[in-house]
């Protein structure tokens, strides 16, 4: 896959999306000329631009100057006017207003989610999208596997009752694969590149607030992702013969747990299985209810959760 | 004649692995310290103080002993330094520990463990050493290197402290060593200034009655210009006084290998080519790694690999990118597709040190040159062996059946 996005960090302490945790506690407002820079260069490789925001709003030359090119804007609450992802950090879904054509995105452990079904609920009665990023997919253990069953099961039957009411909602954990044939990663490194505020490129976010000398050029020398070949599917000798393609494939996880940019951690993968094998759920159910889902092709039984324990069959 | 040499055809051929390779290979980095100072030794870090304790090597057996999903049926005990024998007397209250707990847990490898040491010979002969051998004799296999002539072997092989070679301290014990393993073998390291004393320097371990040569060009990035063209020579030369004097017949020599030097399939042949992960090495911190290559003290560029420790056990994550390695996904076109490419070697260690990122997955090529110098001196031994065995049909066979390159998996 070629380099497709640029992902432009307005300042250190732009909202997390993803998930990484945002440890900056000190503003640092990417330099005017940067940002510049950094537009320019997106447009001489053909890239689409997204813009990371703070929570503080912006001087009024840099809206000009970010207005100047077609881009999308992810955005905390509180500063979501004219987003196209918002990131939600109070999400009782009855008090949040929500925009149509916006996509929202609620960073969680399994814990506040388990706790909050009730929001997450009127959330989904509300928008068009809804990502749900866990945050505590590194503490995940093989205990937790019914926990998390049951609250993908539950969000399930959620989507099942709201597809029968012909409200079409997206939501991540379970849609996407739905209408998946192949792998849709995040493409960190291979089709999503990082810009800074301090002028450099990193793989993605997460690597620059992890590990601020790991970056990957920047505007003065520029890009230069090295072994790029590991950041992509075909070089994942795990992730190539999987197929719970709604997976992220987190590059940056991949690294902290297995010290390996192209291999994913045991919990990374359960994790995404059991969504996985939630959507097969979904999809039999709407099948049942007589609805038609459009380009979805069956999603095959399996029994395993780790494709990493089956790989004496695919080696 | 040893009863697990393997002949065909009146050629000697390698001696097999023990029970085939399958054994569990636990490796315990008794010492970082060594009596040498070896120019071309990967460790860089060698100390005298990161000496394991009992209580770690003690930690680290009940650890291994308890594990239910190691099933190999054998179980290969290393031990290695530096040079393992300066700890003696650690290594024999281990191994008294491992029989004892093998016994009493009723370990299915208790009827089938190996204690392996690879010494630097200095200290073979003393009383305490050869006390240790006399009491595990039957589960011990020991290997003394030593690199050929006295000259060749003290190019390198020298003294910590005083820089004297060490060769008259190792010859002198290998009367001793062959009589007790008379299938002894040694491992050779060839680093660039190595080159021009090859030849002599193999058929002086054959004189010394040592029938068995296992030899490899380092896998750092040491060579020079023209370093594969004297390499080649040497090995031509060596292949001439084998063949011209029957040496095969009796003698091995691991840089002639008859199935070396072809194309390699990337679907069927397709596997690792070392055991980094299937293997666990302990040092006297009591951290674990997938080998001791990925141990600080042979790291020249990259941090340590460490996978779990005597306390917390393996973090079986740090595992996965070891147990899934392939040949293709970490290899450059050029060595997927290479018509020379059975028989190249790699450290999984030395590829991680040399790699550009933080990855296993970037395959050296340091040794490119000195692989394809070998191959060719190797094709000129085997038609030159099987014209005068009148076998040459066996090598037209072996041409044709050879694997044609097919487009790689990635």
């Amino acid at each position: 896959m070629m380099l497709q996005y640029l992902i432009i960090l307005l300042d250190d302490m732009s909202v997390s999306y993803c998930h990484y945790e945002n440890p900056s506690k000190v503003r640092r407002l990417i330099d005017l000329d940067v940002l510049k820079r950094g537009i320019v260069w997106g447009m001489k490789e053909n890239l689409n631009i997204q813009f990371v925001y703070p929570d503080d709003e912006l001087p009024q030359e840099y809206n000009e100057v970010i207005e100047s090119i077609d881009h999308t804007k992810i955005k905390p609450q509180g500063q979501d006017e004219d987003a196209d992802v918002v990131v939600l950090t109070e999400w009782n879904g009855e008090d949040v207003e929500v925009k149509s054509g916006v996509s929202y995105i609620i960073r969680t452990t399994r814990e506040k989610l388990r706790g909050a079904m009730s929001s997450v609920h009127a959330l989904l009665k509300k928008v068009n999208r809804l990502n749900i990023v866990m945050t505590d997919v590194e503490e995940f253990k093989d205990g937790d596997i019914d926990d998390y069953k049951a609250l993908l099961e539950e969000l399930k039957e959620c989507l099942v009752d709201l597809y029968g009411q012909e409200r079409n909602v997206q939501l991540n954990l379970l849609t996407d694969r739905l209408l998946l044939s192949q792998m849709n990663n995040c493409g960190a490194g291979d089709s999503t590149v990082t810009l800074a505020p301090n002028g450099k490129f990193y793989l993605c976010p997460a690597f620059y607030y992890e590990k601020p000398m790991d970056d990957v050029g920047g505007l003065d020398v520029g890009l230069n992702i090295k072994n790029q070949q590991l950041l992509r599917l075909d070089h994942a000798p795990i992730c190539r013969h999987c197929d719970a393609y709604q997976c992220r494939r987190c590059v940056w996880m991949n690294q902290k747990t297995t010290l390996e940019v192209n291999t994913p951690s045991h919990q990374q993968c359960v994790m995404a299985h059991l969504e996985r094998n939630a959507s097969r759920e979904l999809q039999s159910q709407l099948k049942r209810n007589g609805m038609k889902l459009a380009n979805s092709l069956d999603i095959r039984k399996i029994d395993y959760l780790d494709p990493f324990n089956n790989y004496n069959q695919w080696r | 004649m040893d009863s697990r040499i393997v002949m065909d055809n009146k050629i000697r051929q390698d001696i097999p692995l023990w029970e085939n390779g399958v054994a569990k290979n636990i490796t315990f980095i008794v010492t970082k310290d060594c009596q040498l100072a070896c120019k071309y030794c990967y460790l860089v870090g060698k100390n005298s103080k990161e000496r394991m304790s009992w209580d770690v090597a003690r930690q680290a057996i009940d650890y291994v002993l308890s594990q239910k999903d190691y099933n190999q049926p054998s179980v290969v005990w290393d031990f290695i330094g530096g040079e393992p024998f300066l700890e003696i007397e650690l290594i024999d209250r281990i191994c008294d520990y491992i029989k004892t707990e093998m016994y009493r847990l009723q370990h299915p490898w208790f009827n089938s463990y190996r204690f392996s040491f690879s010494t630097n010979g200095i200290n073979y002969h003393e009383p305490r050493i050869q006390h240790f051998i006399e009491k595990n004799r039957t589960h011990l296999s020991i290997g003394i290197t030593i690199d050929g002539t006295e000259k060749k072997h003290d190019l390198n092989r020298i003294y910590k402290k005083s820089g004297r070679g060490s060769y008259q301290d190792v010859v002198r014990n290998i009367p001793l060593w062959l009589s007790q393993f008379p299938g002894g073998n040694t491992k050779v390291t060839i680093s660039s200034d190595d080159i021009p004393y090859i030849c002599e320097s193999v058929l002086h371990l054959y004189e010394l009655g040592i029938k068995d040569v296992a030899i490899n060009c380092v896998f750092e990035d040491v060579w020079k210009d023209g370093d594969d063209v004297v390499f080649e020579q040497q090995l031509v030369d060596l292949a001439d006084v084998i063949i011209d004097h029957e040496l095969y017949q009796e003698h091995f020599c691991s840089f002639f290998m008859e199935h070396i030097g072809k194309p390699l399939n990337p679907d069927t042949d397709n596997r690792n080519w070392c055991g980094a992960g299937m293997m666990l090495a302990i040092d006297a911190a009591g951290n674990f790694y997938p080998c001791t290559r990925f141990a600080q003290y042979s790291l020249r560029n990259k941090p340590a690999w460490i996978i779990g420790n005597v306390k917390d056990g393996i973090d079986s994550n740090k595992l996965r990118p070891f147990l899934t390695l392939d040949r293709t996904t970490q290899s450059a076109e050029e060595c997927v597709n290479c018509e020379v490419a059975s028989g190249c070697a790699w450290c999984q260690g030395e590829n991680y040190d040399a790699a550009d990122t933080h990855t296993l997955y970037q395959r050296s090529t340091a040794i490119c040159k000195m692989h394809k110098a070998r191959v060719r001196a190797n094709n000129y031994y085997w038609n030159k062996l099987f014209r005068k065995l009148e076998l040459e049909g066996r090598r037209e066979e072996f041409e044709k059946q050879k694997e044609k390159v097919k487009n790689p998996v990635c």
